[in-house]
């Protein structure tokens, strides 16, 4: 569902992402973990068209992130940790709304499937609501129902639960498995390894903007002789140093 | 680019704004008030200002001079040719009976004026006025006019005493004709509002473009936005159109202003200067005048997208953006005086000077073809532009995600 073959970003003097290559299969949690700066953003932000690779190429369903931009866009989802980015002049409704509207869905789609993202998000009572007004894990909810209106094969989630509280975190992590049921493909970045652990197939360990190693976590675990994450990410990105 | 997408997004950033009561404020609502305020109070005050100029001339001699002669004198001979001028009692010091607003003017008179006035001889008066006070300064003229009235009146009553017909006096006589196919009330509008227009036009989009991709940016709504479908070049028109969008409706906005001055008080807006119209209705210099002040706010429009792209934040958007204000006020205001018939060639070429000189064509009832037909074309190119580079600034990655 997801190849990167080589890609390569840098900005000025600084190599943000370095001839990463690895695949991501349909119905996948693929999990990209790397400290502050590695380059997870920028790695997310070429695979939703928004940055140009420097080098190397990378294919979503099978087209290609430059030369098939809004191939690869209608069939993407993409958040950000942290921000919500809501409009917050605009309703819940409005903005879920809005981004139907962008992604083509006609009106009476985007009125059912947005009552229907309201009971799984658990979001009937602040619907209506500006989102300006609304407390930070509302927020969350409502933009992960805006990033899936228009049903995405492909999540790109840049550390989706940054700055959530334990049970706002919980919640994301069963929408996640809910959507990997649906058979959606999921690459979402983190610096959590107790996160990635229990929810990813496969983990990506970059430094620096270089894959340092990859497989499932048993794998990486056996591979390395440690016994949890943290050890392994510790001895691999020391390593590195 | 797709029609629907940029649509979809106009419509939405319509809504998103309208909703965001500063930017509707400063664009929309100030402007309607605002207007009718201002040219009600300054027209209002120069109406003052020139009744007082003109109504009650208080005139009085000064202590030094003053005896009954004199004081009767100037009472007689005075206040006989202008109704509204008056002789008070004598003061002591002019300064102080000016200012005091005891008296508009004071006078002094030779001592011995009766004598030579008897003896034909010629006598001072002098007038002593504060050029400081317009009350005082401009009531000098009615003064003058007054003593010259005197003096023919004196000089024809000594000609027919020597028996000699006294239009020897006049060999040339005057006749003036005011033959201005405008409104003298115009000469004010045509300097306040093709400025007032072409600024408006230019800077009108401004809280719009601030809001709408630096803020957009600091915001952290505009990455979610780019990685929707529609491509970059629909976003970009969409957030363009909102930006014109308002562009316009400000100066809409000022228009009802004026508007509702001059329901409110017809002589607000020529300031007591005369009559106001005999405008060009003349249809084509109408329409390419309107026609070079929408590619002038398309123009701005442009830019002010491209600047509220490059800048980091919200903050250094209205930086760059308020240094724009200042580009287009300075050579707005420095063309404030030029008339329809001084209007240099150059000046159709110069973005928003080609608008306000459409506009004193309009107001002066005049028209020049090759002038608004070279900045009709000059404005194209400025449009497509300014297009350009808010398009290149919105492919760059460089500036799209800077932080
Ligand atoms: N637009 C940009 N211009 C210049 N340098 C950039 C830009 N974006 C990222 N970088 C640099 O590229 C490197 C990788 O950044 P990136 O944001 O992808 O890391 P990250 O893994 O997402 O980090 P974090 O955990 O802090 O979010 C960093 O050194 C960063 O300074
Ligand atoms: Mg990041």
């Amino acid at each position: 569902m997801l190849e990167l073959n080589g890609l390569t970003k840098r900005f000025g003097n600084v190599t943000a992402v370095d001839n990463l290559t690895f695949t991501v299969q349909k119905g996948e949690i693929f999990g990209l973990l790397g400290e502050n700066g590695a380059g997870k953003t920028t790695t997310l932000r070429m695979l939703a068209t928004m940055l140009k690779p420097t080098s190397g190429t990378a294919r979503l369903a099978g087209f290609d992130v430059v030369r098939s931009p809004e191939e690869v866009r209608r069939r993407v989802g993409f958040l950000f940790g942290g921000e919500s980015g809501l409009y917050d002049r605009l309703t819940v409704y409005e903005n879920i709304q809005y981004f139907g509207e962008l992604n083509d869905m006609h009106p009476r789609e985007i009125k059912k499937r947005i009552e229907e993202l309201a009971d799984i998000f658990d979001m009937k009572d602040f619907l209506n609501k500006r989102a300006g007004k609304l407390s930070k894990g509302m927020r969350q909810k409502a933009s992960f129902a805006r990033a899936i209106i228009h049903n995405p094969d492909v999540l790109l989630l840049d550390e989706p639960t940054s700055g959530l509280d334990v049970g706002a975190m919980r919640e994301v992590q069963a929408f996640l498995k809910v959507q990997k049921e649906k058979g959606k493909t999921i690459l979402f970045s983190s610096h959590t390894m107790s996160e990635v652990e229990k929810l990813c197939d496969r983990i990506a360990v970059i430094h620096k903007g270089s894959l340092v190693d990859m497989g499932s976590t048993d794998e990486l675990l056996k591979k390395h002789g440690t016994q949890t994450l943290e050890d392994l990410f510790m001895g691999l990105v020391g390593g590195s140093k | 680019m797709n029609w629907k997408h940029v649509m979809i997004v106009f419509k939405k950033e319509l809504k998103d704004i309208v909703r965001d009561r500063k930017t509707l404020f400063t664009s929309i609502i100030l402007p309607i008030f605002l207007m009718p305020l201002l040219f009600l109070l300054i027209g209002g005050g120069t109406e003052k200002m020139s009744e007082e100029m003109t109504t009650d001339i208080t005139v009085a001699l000064t202590a030094d001079s003053y005896s009954e002669a004199a004081q009767w004198f100037l009472k007689e001979s005075l206040e006989t040719q202008d109704e509204d001028i008056t002789i008070i009692e004598p003061v002591a010091d002019p300064w102080e009976a000016i200012n005091s607003k005891q008296a508009k003017l004071v006078v002094s008179l030779d001592r011995d004026f009766k004598k030579k006035l008897e003896a034909l001889e010629a006598f001072t008066l002098k007038v002593y006025y504060d050029g400081s006070l317009s009350r005082s300064g401009g009531a000098v003229g009615s003064l003058m006019s007054a003593i010259d009235k005197l003096n023919e009146g004196i000089a024809v009553k000594r000609l027919e005493a020597m028996g000699i017909n006294p239009q020897i006096l006049t060999p040339v006589l005057v006749e003036t004709e005011n033959i201005s196919r405008t409104g003298d009330g115009n000469i004010l509008l045509m300097m306040v509002l093709p400025m007032l227009i072409a600024m408006l036009v230019a800077v009108g989009g401004i809280p719009a473009a601030t809001d709408l991709v630096a803020g957009e940016k600091e915001r952290m709504t505009f990455e979610p936005l780019l990685a929707t479908r529609p491509s970059r070049m629909s976003i970009l028109m969409g957030k363009y159109l909102t930006i014109n969008l308002f562009s316009f409706a400000s100066v809409i906005a000022t228009l009802t202003g004026m508007l509702l001055a001059f329901f409110i008080n017809p002589d607000a807006l020529s300031m007591g200067m005369g009559e106001i119209g005999g405008f060009n209705l003349d249809t084509g210099t109408v329409i390419l005048c309107i026609a070079v002040t929408i590619l002038l706010g398309m123009t701005f429009s442009g830019i002010q997208l491209a600047i509220s792209t490059y800048a980091r934040s919200f903050k250094e958007g209205q930086t760059y953006l308020s240094l724009l204000m200042f580009v287009v006020i300075i050579p707005a205001y420095a063309t404030m005086m030029v008339m329809p018939n001084d209007i240099q060639l150059y000046m159709y070429l110069i973005p928003v000077l080609n608008t306000i000189s459409a506009f004193k064509l309009v107001l002066g009832g005049l028209t020049n073809y090759t002038g608004l037909i070279l900045a009709m074309v000059t404005s194209l190119v400025y449009v497509v532009l300014s297009l350009l580079t808010a398009a290149a600034m919105f492919r760059n990655e460089k500036y799209l995600f800077r932080s």
